[in-house]
């Protein structure tokens, strides 16, 4: 059985009881590993990046950014790390909000990912495609 | 939309703590530092974009030893994270989930992590 608002006590303690939605916890359980398994490799690139450029002058850095490989990579990194970081937060605000403050939570979690999706991508083309 | 109507968790303070439990918990701490420091590559990104003297500024701050100790956390924790999620796939297939199997496994995992973090800052920033 399902239920729908907050559970009972003895719902809690009767282990056949079924909370949320089946589908949709199934399809965010297998996002955020496929977008994990995927992050191994931006895990190794973006550290890659960062740790090679240290104590390089500024512009190597832009000159490094600017080359089409690395641009795109960058690029789809911040695309991935996104899903990853929304769904991420998302099991986090599950466990400790429920109802409205599960509502607000999310929000919060939607515009920061929403801010750092937006920004870091207009960075990057900003860098490509006008220096 | 999300469900909301599954049991919030019991607070932190009624577990006991294990090996595993506590791997669980800096599991979760380390994926949420990851995702405050995504304003750190936002900052770096910017400025670099902006350029003039806010680049110049902002590779100061990384360059002196605040910056670079704060990076070279952010290299362990993202490592360590890499490393947890490669334990849950591990896991995913049923293996490894014995009482030694899951306490050999998250000690792998927390000394692949440190161990891949001083290798890396060893060659590219220490002894370069």
């Amino acid at each position: 059985m399902s239920v729908l608002g907050k559970p009972t006590r003895a719902q809690i303690q009767n282990p056949a009881t079924r909370y949320g939605k089946a589908k949709a916890s199934t399809r965010h359980f297998i996002t955020q590993r496929i977008t994990g398994a995927i992050n191994i490799v931006f895990s190794i690139f973006i550290i890659w990046f960062v740790v090679s450029l240290a104590s390089r002058a500024p512009a190597e850095m832009i000159e490094l950014a600017r080359n089409p490989f690395v641009a795109i990579g960058l690029a789809l990194l911040v695309i991935n790390v996104s899903i990853h970081m929304r769904n991420g937060m998302r099991d986090t605000v599950e466990d400790y909000f429920d109802k409205g403050e599960h509502g607000w939570a999310m929000l919060a979690n939607n515009l920061f990912v929403g801010f750092f999706f937006v920004v870091a991508l207009g960075a990057i083309a900003k860098l490509v495609f006008w220096g | 939309m999300a469900p909301s109507s599954r049991p919030l968790s019991p607070h932190l303070s009624i577990y006991r703590f294990t090996l595993t439990m506590t791997m669980s918990i800096v599991h979760r701490a380390t994926g949420i530092a990851l995702y405050g420091g995504t304003l750190l590559l936002v900052l770096w990104l910017v400025a670099a974009a902006v350029g003039g003297g806010f680049f110049d500024f902002v590779t100061w701050l990384f360059g002196m030893w605040l910056g670079q100790l704060v990076l070279f956390g952010y290299t362990w924790v993202l490592f360590h994270h890499m490393f947890g999620g490669i334990r849950h796939f591990v896991w995913d297939t049923a293996k490894a989930m014995d009482a030694n199997g899951r306490e050999l496994a998250v000690r792998i995992q927390l000394g692949a992590s440190i161990l891949v973090t001083l290798i890396v800052w060893a060659i590219f920033v220490w002894f370069k």
